[in-house]
């Protein structure tokens, strides 16, 4: 990391989807508030990891943060500016500054284009290149880049194998030059012997080429390895955030402490002896979160407080906080 | 302790337009009572067509061409591969049963829970309606599912995943069979509820004793399970060892690849070893190892000849003509 700007500050976002009941007279009834109050930084040629179970408001973070959803609140600054609340005009500069390479291959490649016109189309749109021969020039280096072959520029998404084809994804993303990527589940369509050829390549194009990573995940071993800052999110709210070593070596919050005792470690001689956090019942609805503390229903160290009022985020360190009591039970 | 079942030289193939698909070619393992056997292997390798067809899921254009699967749990030894069909809907569900992948999909959306439950348990244990009701509750009473009485009467659709995996796993082990077979019974779970289903089946399989065929692409998972693992590649069997051995000094290179291309959740590692190339195409595939092609110890005479599943330890067993000598022991550091 060359410098230390941030690159994205995301302040306060909000993001809640209506529920409405009744036929001819709609009446808003409740919200799922999908996104309650997310604040971050993100620093330039860093990974930046937003982890949680399904349901949690990690994809609908990234979304909103890329302006595919409009944010109900809060404010979402990218290289200095607030995109929230841009026209599609004005956004479309920041729409080629920010990429995104979904977990499904199949489904967000057109399979009626040809690589080569799914690699072409976004350059000659953001008018990157000057001519289609520039265009197609430009990305048979691309694919080259990515470990395929010119004569791909031809073939049809459904000739490639998955991890070919997260190949073909990474490169129509980086076919615009962006700044930032988010990575959205990519690698988790994929054999494991597949992931760590694509999360080799995506380490090597971040330093090649300065890129920020946003890294959605549900695996917490892959965000260890491949990111530096991490947010543990929990019912739509970061509930632990900090540098991935710390969160992951001394965690405060109980649900992060679950989940990093959940995941499980492929070394049967650890797994035997280990003892597991295992956490009884499911997440609650986002429509009815608990009052107070949304995990203290599953929560094994539930103190009388927990039930009453949402704790505040607190420093652990310079580079770790929490939002949990027990930061002030630890030992001092 | 027998073992309960043997297979030997089992191959499944499909006959496919494009040629012949050869999804498992000489598979041979014994399953233990009480043994938790783990296969572990990517899409394609044929892991679940091997499970598949110990209990005869197998359906045109699949079909076994080659083998013996031996069953012992009924005092005597019986062939699988040669029962009628009436034959294997007695050994079905009440000797050998199956978790899938997806409990969506393996409940029926339209009958209770209770209903599927029952109709499991009368069909094998010859009770009637109310026995069947309290055998019912008491399984799901065993699987941990809240107020089971109650939840005799919901469908499906009112469960959550991992409550109906819970389902799943009790209608699977309701008629206490002695082989259980679990296909990536987890994948489809958030990993908090994959802690509680897996804490669950271990629990389970240590009160009931019954041998369990693990199927996973997961090597954490499996090395949570198994007493025993077995590694397939490209339809055929790489390496069978005791799980602490597989993990501890692999032998195959695949396998020692695959440990380091993993990454872990309780260290920092500096690098992950990717294994170059894709998983092999199926059809019309020589007879040769299935790994050569992204092998970094292959030999010349790899892509020529196949390798013999060969025991180079007592109890481990390994096919590849270079092996790996002091394994790369992703523990080492």
């Amino acid at each position: 990391m060359a410098n230390n700007d941030v690159v994205i500050r995301v302040q306060n976002l909000k993001k809640y989807f209506p529920i409405n009941k009744g036929f001819l007279i709609k009446k808003h009834v409740a919200d799922v508030k999908a996104v309650d109050d997310v604040s971050f930084e993100v620093k330039r040629g860093e990974t930046f990891a937003l982890v949680g179970e399904s349901g949690c408001g990690k994809t609908t973070t990234a979304r909103t943060m890329l302006r595919l959803i409009d944010p109900t609140d809060g404010k979402i600054e990218v290289l200095g500016t607030d995109i929230s609340k841009l026209s599609r005009e004005e956004l479309l500069p920041f729409r080629r500054k920010m990429q995104i390479v979904f977990q499904n291959p199949i489904g967000s490649l057109n399979p009626r284009m040809t690589v080569g016109q799914i690699l072409t189309e976004p350059m000659l749109f953001h008018n990157i290149v000057k001519s289609k021969e520039d265009a197609n020039k430009k990305a048979v280096e691309l694919l080259k880049m990515v470990g395929l072959k010119p004569f791909h520029m031809d073939r049809y998404p459904h000739q490639f194998s998955g991890g070919q084809k997260q190949r073909i994804a990474i490169a129509r993303a980086l076919s615009v030059d962006p700044e930032i990527i988010y990575l959205d589940e990519p690698t988790s369509a994929l054999d494991v012997s597949v992931q760590a050829q694509i999360v080799n390549l995506l380490l090597k194009f971040q330093e090649e080429l300065g890129l920020t990573y946003v890294f959605i995940s549900h695996n917490l071993a892959l965000v260890r390895f491949i990111s530096n800052h991490v947010a543990v999110m929990y019912l739509g709210k970061i509930v632990e955030i900090g540098d991935v070593n710390e969160v992951f070596d001394n965690p405060v919050h109980p649900y992060t402490k679950a989940l990093l005792s959940a995941s499980p470690i492929p070394d049967p001689a650890i797994e035997k002896k280990r003892k597991r956090i295992i956490l009884t019942g499911n997440v609650p609805s986002p429509i009815a979160r608990p009052n107070g503390c949304f995990f203290h229903p599953r929560c094994p160290f539930k103190m009388e407080i927990c039930d009453k009022a949402y704790p505040e985020m607190k420093s652990v360190s310079s580079k770790h906080q929490v939002a949990c009591y027990l930061v002030d039970k630890r030992e001092v | 302790m027998g073992s309960i079942l043997s297979v030997k030289n089992l191959s499944t193939w499909f006959y496919l337009e494009e040629g012949v698909l050869k999804a498992v070619n000489d598979v041979s393992f014994e399953l233990d009572e009480n043994e938790v056997l783990g296969i572990v292997g990517e899409t394609g390798s044929g892991k679940s067509i091997t499970v598949r067809s110990i209990i005869r899921l197998i359906h045109h254009p699949g079909k076994i061409v080659n083998g013996q699967i031996i069953y012992r749990g009924r005092g005597k030894e019986e062939d699988i591969v040669k029962m009628s069909e009436d034959q294997l809907t007695e050994i079905r569900g009440k000797e050998i049963s199956m978790i899938f992948q997806d409990p969506l999909t393996s409940l029926n959306p339209l009958y209770t829970i209770g209903d599927q439950l029952m109709e499991t348990i009368m069909k094998h244990q010859h009770v009637d309606r109310a026995a069947a009701w309290k055998l019912a509750v008491e399984m799901l009473d065993k699987v941990q599912i809240p107020e089971p009485e109650k939840r005799m009467n919901s469908y499906p659709f009112e469960f959550s995943g991992g409550m109906k995996q819970r389902v799943v796993i009790a209608i699977a082990l309701s008629c206490n069979p002695k082989i259980l077979v679990a296909d990536e019974p987890t994948t489809a779970l958030d990993v908090t509820i994959q802690a509680q289903v897996l804490d669950l089946m271990k629990n389970l399989q240590k009160e009931l004793r019954t041998g369990t065929l693990f199927i996973t692409h997961d090597l954490g998972v499996i090395s949570a399970m198994a007493d025993r693992v077995m590694v397939m590649y490209g339809g055929r069997q790489m390496e069978l060892a005791p799980a602490e051995d597989l993990f501890h000094k692999p032998m195959h290179p695949y396998t020692d690849m695959l440990l380091k291309s993993i990454p872990r959740v309780d260290i920092k590692q500096e690098s992950l070893e990717a294994i170059p190339g894709q998983p092999p195409r199926m059809i019309d595939v020589p007879e040769v190892c299935p790994f050569a092609p992204r092998c970094p110890r292959r030999l010349d005479k790899c892509s020529k000849e196949l390798p013999q599943f060969a025991e180079l330890e007592p109890g481990h067993f390994v096919r590849c003509f270079n092996p790996v000598q002091v394994g790369g022991d992703i523990n080492g550091k």
